[in-house]
């Protein structure tokens, strides 16, 4: 089936969040893969937010321009979006509001009436919403009865069975007025499961899998809810979560965890990642393993907070004074989130230095399917690599930063009866010690860069390909979330009878000229997709492998980069 | 039986009178007497002239970042709070570029003892003025005096919530041998400030200056009175120096109120490995 798009919008604070992912959740469980997103301004009353919910019968990746079905708790939602209406669109509004001005079909709700009859408070239009929805799809109410019956049971049977009759109340409305206009798509077909999770949820859930112990931030959108999801499930995890007074005290914390033995991590935004720069040079220096969630929103400075770009890889990856590895990871998918998080905390332990996962407000708040299977998977089978890390020190002296051909020195868990080491800031001697001795220096600087040549040798992995990159007359070079709209993007193209190919780097920094630069240097179109307004990835290219990509397609006015745009770019 | 040579590392390189070398030798000689060795501390050092103690002593250690001595013994507590943790950092470092890590963790109340080498000015960067100088104090980067107040650590430590607050003398060494061990056998967070005169580049708190203005608290003195205490503090505006402990409360340590290590340590923790539970969240 194509892609179906639902969309509704309401005034800020009044539940456009919860019931977005109510619907996600509802598709999903009748067999549907999802992709939503949600936009909102900064603000916790009294703006605009809209919630979209894209679904089919193949996974989505990416949400399509025209809206199927547009549900309008204000006046506002029309006017702000009419433009993507088509005249085989849904439009549900309350006549007492206002009428829409077009060639829609237009589906009257009384949602006012339906309140003041039943008592209900506002917020409660958005169930009457969800049951007019539903019925119009020719789906039944079991799913969203069950969901509410999760939400409210701790509040009692009656506050369940209240809230239920607005979902009733909008469903009837539609078998009794609009019946004619009854789309039967939504039947429940058999799918293997999905979970419909955020990017910054399956940060969460693979980093509790991978056993981390410690995880410490500071809030910053739209990294807060790794925090908040984390500290809910302590109990579960035993987990640590620590909200520090600010991102330095952060950051450091969890270097002193990561120093005494334990997997730690921390999650931020732009501005707050700045404030833990110096400190991921001291891991660098140190050699002490750290995962830093960083997910990108518009900057300069504070931004538009609440909206996505990728603005931020070239700080990421220059980020700490002094020379040091550092490994970047930028998952562009739910599923390269979750494989990436578990990569991730082994990597940060087989070398000893930070790795940062790179995602931005559309992969980190947008949910997603997920195979459950998947995770299940891991959750059985998942063993943490810690790489060098001992119990005890296999000879006497114990030499910390020992000099080795792959550039990694046993790392002894402090507390050994009979050892005792110190993680230096400065620069140190083998064992440690601090010293300012050229050749000490030198070795020292070499083992820590020999790091970069054992990554590019054991996990490295250059892009995927997806298309046939012989065949394609245009390659798309893409890293993080552009990787869906140009997915998307390829399908529409071959539609057209355009042969495309999409590189895909997840694995963003540092680069292997001698595994990337062969995909780079065909007699081939290239264009470069990005978030962004400097072309960053294509910069990173050029500085790395020498390879310029001179055709881009950009945006930066906070909002996700489109299908739309990347099948235009090829025709022009 | 471990003695003060087992805790020695290199010869430091402090300026020959320097405070450092009596807080260095009571330090180690405080631990000795409490039965510990150098794989049973953890001492988070701050970057400055104290800083460079990290080459002179034995134990598990990390030689960070200037101001954040702090929250990497917080982590480091947290990950394993088995390990006695203890913070040497400088005035400059402490209260200045990490005086907000110093004033969160004392109402944290962490197990953590932190050690300040209150000099009064900057002794690694050739004598500028710290923030525990006294207005008026003329250096490098205020030739004309400093305009701000002294910052006062223990009124600080206090009104924040710290369980411990001491102040001692480099000069006496006996005296700080003593207190350290009270502070390092306190459970929560405690701060032993030490007057500490730079021979190099402060000429006006002297050693002569402290012996002046600095008396220790009598017997009869009352720590656990917390009016009695923020009383005491007030002194540093008047240049008196009470020596001793000012405040002293029993209350839980942070780490002992997370229910999740309240068995083991996060280092010596079982995996759990049934997250399944989780996951209802998602469908």
């Amino acid at each position: 089936m194509e892609q179906f798009l639902w969309k509704i919008g309401g005034e800020a604070g009044f539940g456009i969040l919860t019931t977005g992912t109510m619907f996600s959740k509802i598709v999903s469980r009748l067999g549907y893969y999802i992709f939503d997103y949600i936009q909102y301004p900064s603000l916790i009353r009294g703006g605009h937010n809209t919630y979209d919910v894209g679904f089919s019968d193949a996974p989505v990746h990416d949400l399509k321009a025209n809206i199927d079905m547009l549900v309008c708790l204000n006046k506002e939602t029309f006017d702000n979006h009419k433009e993507r209406l088509r005249s085989d669109s849904f439009v549900i509004y309350d006549s007492k509001e206002f009428i829409p001005d077009g060639p829609y079909i237009n589906i009257e709700v009384p949602f006012n009436e339906i309140l003041t009859k039943l008592k209900g408070q506002v917020i409660m239009k958005n169930t009457i919403a969800l049951g007019a929805s539903l019925a119009l799809l020719g789906a039944d109410l079991a799913i969203l009865n069950d969901l509410l019956k999760s939400q409210f049971k701790k509040k009692g049977e009656d506050v369940v069975r209240f809230n239920q009759q607005f979902a009733q109340a909008g469903y009837d409305h539609i078998l009794k007025q609009h019946k004619a206009h009854i789309k039967s798509i939504l039947l429940r077909r058999d799918n293997p499961k999905q979970l419909v999770i955020t990017g910054n949820e399956t940060f969460a859930l693979a980093s509790s899998i991978a056993d981390c112990c410690l995880y410490v931030a500071y809030p910053m959108t739209p990294a807060s809810s790794v925090l908040s999801v984390l500290a809910n499930w302590q109990m579960q995890t035993g987990m640590v979560v620590r909200h520090a007074e600010d991102e330095i005290a952060v950051i450091n914390t969890a270097i002193g965890g990561s120093l005494a033995g334990v997997r730690s991590a921390v999650g931020t935004s732009g501005g707050g990642f700045a404030l833990m720069v110096e400190s991921i040079s001291f891991a660098g220096i140190a050699e002490i393993p750290l995962v830093i969630f960083l997910s990108q929103r518009p900057g300069p400075a504070t931004g538009m907070p609440t909206w996505t770009e990728q603005g931020d890889l070239l700080f990421a990856v220059h980020a700490g004074h002094g020379e040091f590895p550092k490994i970047v990871l930028a998952p562009g998918s739910i599923d390269e989130m979750f494989k990436l998080t578990l990569k991730a905390y082994d990597l940060a332990d087989i070398y000893q230095t930070p790795v940062i996962v790179l995602s931005d407000m559309l992969l980190s708040e947008s949910h997603r399917s997920l195979s459950k299977d998947l995770v299940e998977t891991q959750i059985k089978e998942y063993k943490p690599n810690r790489g060098k890390l001992i119990e005890k020190p296999d000879k006497e002296p114990y030499l910390r930063y020992k000099m080795t051909e792959d550039g990694v020195s046993a790392r002894l868990i402090p507390g050994f009866e009979g050892s005792y080491y110190q993680s230096n800031s400065y620069e140190h001697l083998e064992d440690g010690h601090t010293t300012e001795e050229s050749i000490e220096r030198i070795n020292q600087v070499d083992k820590r860069s020999q790091k970069i040549q054992t990554y590019f040798e054991s996990h490295f992995v250059g892009p995927t390909i997806i298309g046939d990159i012989e065949k394609a007359e245009v390659i798309f070079v893409t890293w993080g979330s552009t990787k869906g709209a140009t997915l998307r993007a390829q399908q529409e193209l071959d539609k057209k009878g355009k042969n495309t190919a999409q590189l895909h780097f997840t694995h963003v920094f540092p680069l292997s000229e001698k595994i990337v630069a062969p995909y780079l240097t065909k007699k081939k179109r290239y264009i470069l997709v990005e978030n962004n307004s400097h072309g960053q990835f294509g910069k990173l290219l050029r500085q790395e492998i020498g390879v310029s990509i001179m055709e881009k397609v950009l945006r930066y006015d906070g909002r996700p980069i489109t299908s739309e745009e990347i099948v235009q770019s090829v025709f022009t | 039986m471990l003695t003060v040579q087992d805790f020695t590392g290199y010869q430091p390189t402090w300026c020959p009178g320097c405070g450092n070398w009596a807080i260095g030798a009571a330090i180690k000689t405080a631990l000795v007497q409490l039965g510990l060795s150098p794989s049973n501390v953890f001492l988070s050092f701050g970057i400055g002239c104290s800083g460079n103690m990290n080459d002179f002593v034995n134990a598990y250690a990390s030689h960070g970042l200037h101001g954040r001595a702090l929250p990497v013994a917080i982590g480091f507590k947290l990950a394993n709070h088995h390990m006695k943790t203890i913070v040497v950092a400088g005035d400059g470092d402490f209260y200045g570029e990490g005086g907000n890590h110093f004033l969160h963790a004392a109402r944290g109340n962490h197990d953590i003892c932190a050690i300040i080498h209150d000099n009064r000015v900057y002794g690694l960067t050739t004598g500028q003025v710290a923030p525990t100088a006294q207005k008026g104090y003329r250096s490098k980067s205020t030739p004309a005096g400093i305009i701000e107040v002294p910052l006062d650590p223990l009124g600080l430590a206090v009104a924040q919530g710290a369980t411990f607050v001491a102040q001692a003398f480099a000069g006496d060494t006996m005296h700080l041998v003593g207190l350290l061990k009270d502070a390092l056998q306190h459970k929560g967070f405690s701060l032993v400030n030490v007057l500490q005169p730079c021979v190099t580049f402060n000429k006006i708190n002297t050693f002569s200056y402290y012996i002046q203005r600095s008396y220790k608290l009598p017997a009869e003195y009352d720590a656990t009175n917390i009016q009695e205490a923020q009383k005491k503090t007030l002194e540093l505006h008047e240049e008196k120096f009470p020596l001793g402990i000012i405040y002293k409360k029993d209350k839980p340590a942070y780490h002992e109120q997370i229910s999740q290590i309240a068995e083991t340590s996060l280092l010596k923790r079982k995996v759990p490995r049934n997250f399944t539970e989780l996951l209802t969240d998602f469908v």
